[in-house]
């Protein structure tokens, strides 16, 4: 599709710059860029270019998201910026001047500061030492200054925070908030946040929204990295797209639309989801009173109950750590359960070790796929047959037949397009989304009963998410049973035929697809109803 | 008036004999803090014995064989400290490896200094120095304050410590690095020099601990002398939930206990008395384990405690 209104002129100077990038004149204007970096080049180790020649600059007091697919190079790029990774060329200015961001350090001093999407946070200690540890310059602990200084900058933002609390006390969407306080306590006026709303509830997301806008009335300028169109449109001045390592554009939020930008997003890609209509059947997976307890001791899930029907995709939305994470090791024979019952069909699953839970038909998609999911240092076509490994064809008479391993592994790498040199490589020469369809292969192969899938496309790309949906989605037309966890609401409302909502490791309430009420959703996720 | 005097002479043997755990274990502490743990303490005390023996065998001087175990005592961590940080060795494996070298170095090199067959011992010790004015107090003059320099120095560390670790910057960043030194060294904290000044400060404290068993208890050097206190003094440690205050406790229930048993031991009499006192001078280490079993068992400590940490 043309877009001539981007490189016209009805757009201010510096924007059309921006998009034509014409050498030699944009100089004069690189003081209106609060941060304008030209030519950055990355490419790690393993050989994975993930910056090329990439330009990209943001205007003072803007909020400015950067949009893209899994992979598509953001996040190495804003690494770049904030001085977690060198450049393998390019160059960086700082409100016009030439610079070099040799650590984080240095970016925060140049006021560049990052939230990654892993917090960097120490759980153990309380807000105000975890602000201490970068702002205290003191010898001594100044920790009441640094207390002092937390609650004027939160009342700035309109929002309360004890800084007496410990990080672990805190909910995600609170910790958030902590990483950014931390920043503006250390008078930094860029903000990067990586993938901010990934782990908010809707209702959280609203309250974010509403502290980056304060940010960008107080002068700061933010940079939100995302790969979801929407949230880009709606909190965003400008979008810049990034594609394969590569700025694609850069475009004012109010000239766009979602189609035309998804279309950048992904070259060429159109959603195929293809439906069969599926009658529900009788309850597979039944889940009854059941307790559970934590890590800690604590009961993490009191008196849940629930079921899935064969043919049917039940979606589990919550926030993490409401007992999502204890409920799915008991299904899978990980963890004792303390008290009601798991049952498949007539059978009793309750406290069963795993192999029996496998040979029961139940399939496991794991969130910790690089630990839960396959083993490393295994090859792939022993990752491959690991569950059935003592089965025919994979042994016989307790020997394991290797052409029989490889040849099925050849035949599942080419159903599921893993991209593999040779069956013989090991699980960790993959790549992390090959990773991902490795364990879809050996999964959702051999018709499971029930399939439990937790977060099985976070990571992914577009393209393979769709592959995965598409498996699950034909999986329940055969007649599976499917429990999908994701903290992704909007994959749990495309694929879910039911929406349960866990809150406090109990079931809160129940949606069917058709008549999703986000706000009451939200509601429920967060305990307010 | 006897009974009292007993009493306070086994309080007052409790702190002599808890002072190398309480000096071993506060330095523990600090290194676990940062995240290190050193199974090496018991070869580094063997060392600040060894060569604060030496010094003040060879000079005639206590405050030399006082210098020389602290300096013993730094050398070894600071071996350890260059195995698990610069090269980056499993920290379990190294500070076992630091063991077997100690006992091996100091046997070898007490065979060089002294013929065999011949039993050197100082001409003198570290004794008790009564503190002017306080010793004078009833009872808490003579238990607490006519004792040695080590135990001075340990009391007088405990709170010091503690106000370090918790009341300054220097140890809010060390702690932070023992929590997750990935996030300490994204924040711009050095993790390698913050680990490397709590193992010095650390190898301080266990070559006293270690020293104070030749130049102001023993007399004579073995390579049996520490006698598992260095491991004792990890597991106080954990007793004492890498607390300073904590590590003051555990060491004083572990003394008394041996305080305890040797007070007893002094009342057998007869044939079997012997192997029952030997029996007795295992009820330190018991009365350790079951404190470990009760109040061990769900505790937290530094979150990264022993596991490696290596810039990609």
């Amino acid at each position: 599709m043309p877009l001539p209104f981007i490189f016209s002129t009805g757009i201010e100077e510096g924007l059309s710059k921006q998009a034509s990038f014409s050498g030699g004149s944009e100089i004069d204007h690189l003081s209106d860029y609060a941060l304008y970096v030209r030519g950055i080049s990355k490419t790690f180790s393993n050989g994975v270019v993930a910056n090329n020649d990439v330009t990209f600059g943001i205007i003072k007091g803007e909020v400015h998201a950067l949009l893209g697919e899994n992979g598509a190079g953001k996040t190495t790029l804003m690494k770049i910026l904030s001085g977690c990774l060198k450049p393998d060329r390019g160059e960086i200015y700082v409100n016009g001047v030439k610079t070099r961001i040799s650590d984080p350090r240095k970016a925060v001093q140049l006021g560049i500061g990052m939230v990654h999407q892993h917090f960097t946070l120490i759980p153990t200690f309380t807000v105000a030492e975890n602000i201490a540890l970068v702002s205290s310059s003191s010898r001594k602990l100044e920790l009441k200054a640094v207390e002092d200084k937390v609650r004027h900058v939160s009342k700035s933002l309109n929002f309360e925070i004890n800084p007496n609390t410990r990080i672990e006390e805190l909910p995600v969407g609170a910790r958030q908030k902590v990483e950014i306080l931390r920043l503006l306590c250390q008078d930094v006026s860029i903000l990067i946040l990586d993938e901010p709303t990934s782990v908010l509830t809707p209702l959280e997301v609203e309250d974010f929204f509403r502290i980056i806008r304060q940010l960008k009335n107080d002068g700061k300028s933010v940079i939100i990295i995302t790969h979801k169109v929407k949230e880009a449109l709606s909190i965003s001045d400008r979008i810049t797209i990034m594609r394969g390592g590569k700025t694609i554009l850069t475009i004012p939020s109010s000239q766009t639309n979602a189609s035309e930008l998804a279309s950048y997003v992904v070259e060429g890609f159109i959603p195929n989801l293809k439906r069969v209509p599926t009658a529900r059947g009788e309850p597979t997976l039944s889940v009854k009173g059941l307790f559970i307890k934590g890590d800690r001791g604590e009961m993490a899930v009191k008196g849940l109950d629930l079921s899935v029907h064969s043919g049917e995709i039940v979606g589990l939305a919550g926030v993490t750590g409401n007992g999502q994470k204890e409920l799915v090791e008991a299904l899978t024979g990980l963890r004792k359960v303390e008290g009601g019952s798991i049952s498949l069909k007539t059978c009793d699953l309750a406290n069963k070790p795993p192999n029996f839970v496998i040979n029961s038909g139940i399939s496991y998609i794991p969130e910790d796929r690089m630990r839960r999911g396959v083993i490393l240092g295994m090859t792939i076509s022993e990752n491959l047959a690991l569950k059935r490994i003592d089965k025919e064809p994979y042994s016989k008479k307790m020997l394991i037949d290797k052409e029989a391993l490889d040849k099925s592994a050849k035949e599942l790498i080419s159903i599921f397009g893993i991209k593999a040199s040779d069956p013989c490589a090991t699980a960790g020469s993959l790549s992390g989304g090959n990773i991902q369809k490795l364990i879809v292969a050996r999964e959702l192969t051999n018709a499971p009963n029930i399939v439990i899938a937790e977060q099985p496309t976070a990571g992914l790309d577009v393209k393979a998410s769709e592959a995965v949906h598409q498996k699950l989605l034909d999986l329940k037309s055969k007649g599976a049973a499917i429990l999908l966890i994701s903290a992704d609401l909007d994959e749990i409302m495309k694929l879910s035929d039911r929406v349960l909502i866990v809150f406090g490791g109990k079931i809160v309430g129940e949606f069917s697809s058709d008549s999703l009420d986000m706000e009451k959703l939200s509601k429920l996720m967060l305990g307010s109803e | 008036m006897i009974e009292m005097a007993l009493v306070v002479g086994l309080l007052a043997i409790t702190l002599r004999t808890a002072s190398p755990l309480l000096l071993a274990s506060l330095g523990e502490t600090i290194a676990e803090r940062g995240g290190i743990l050193n199974l090496g303490i018991e070869g580094a005390m063997l060392i600040g014995a060894f060569s604060g023996f030496l010094g003040a065998y060879f000079t005639g001087s206590l405050v030399v064989g006082f210098i020389t175990a602290i300096i013993g005592g730094i050398l070894t961590v600071l071996l350890f400290g260059i195995l698990v940080i610069k090269v980056n060795l499993d920290q379990v494996v190294s500070g076992l490896a630091i063991n077997l070298l100690a006992t091996g170095l100091s046997l070898y090199f007490f065979r060089i200094a002294f013929s065999q067959g011949n039993f050197p011992y100082l001409g003198q010790l570290i004794d008790p120095m009564p503190i002017p004015g306080l010793s004078g107090i009833p009872i808490i003059g003579d238990i607490l304050f006519n004792q040695t320099i080590f135990v001075y120095i340990g009391l007088l560390s405990v709170p010091l410590i503690y106000w370090i670790l918790f009341k300054t910057s220097f140890g809010l960043r060390l702690r932070s690095i023992g929590e997750d030194p990935f996030v300490a060294s994204y924040l711009g904290i050095n993790v390698e020099r913050t680990r490397f000044i709590s193992l010095i400060v650390e190898g301080i404290f266990v070559g006293m601990a270690g020293g104070l068993l030749t130049i102001s208890m023993f007399n004579t050097f073995d390579t049996r002398i520490v006698a598992a206190r260095g491991f004792v003094a990890v597991s106080i440690v954990i007793l004492g939930r890498w607390n300073p205050w904590g590590a003051l406790t555990g060491s004083l229930l572990f003394g008394f206990t041996q305080a305890l048993s040797l007070w007893i031991g002094t009342f057998l009499v007869g044939p079997a008395a012997p192997s029952i006192s030997q029996l007795l001078s295992l009820l330190p280490y018991v009365v350790t384990l079951l404190a470990l079993v009760v109040g061990g068992r769900k505790v937290r400590g530094p979150a990264s405690l022993g596991s490696p940490f290596a810039k990609e």
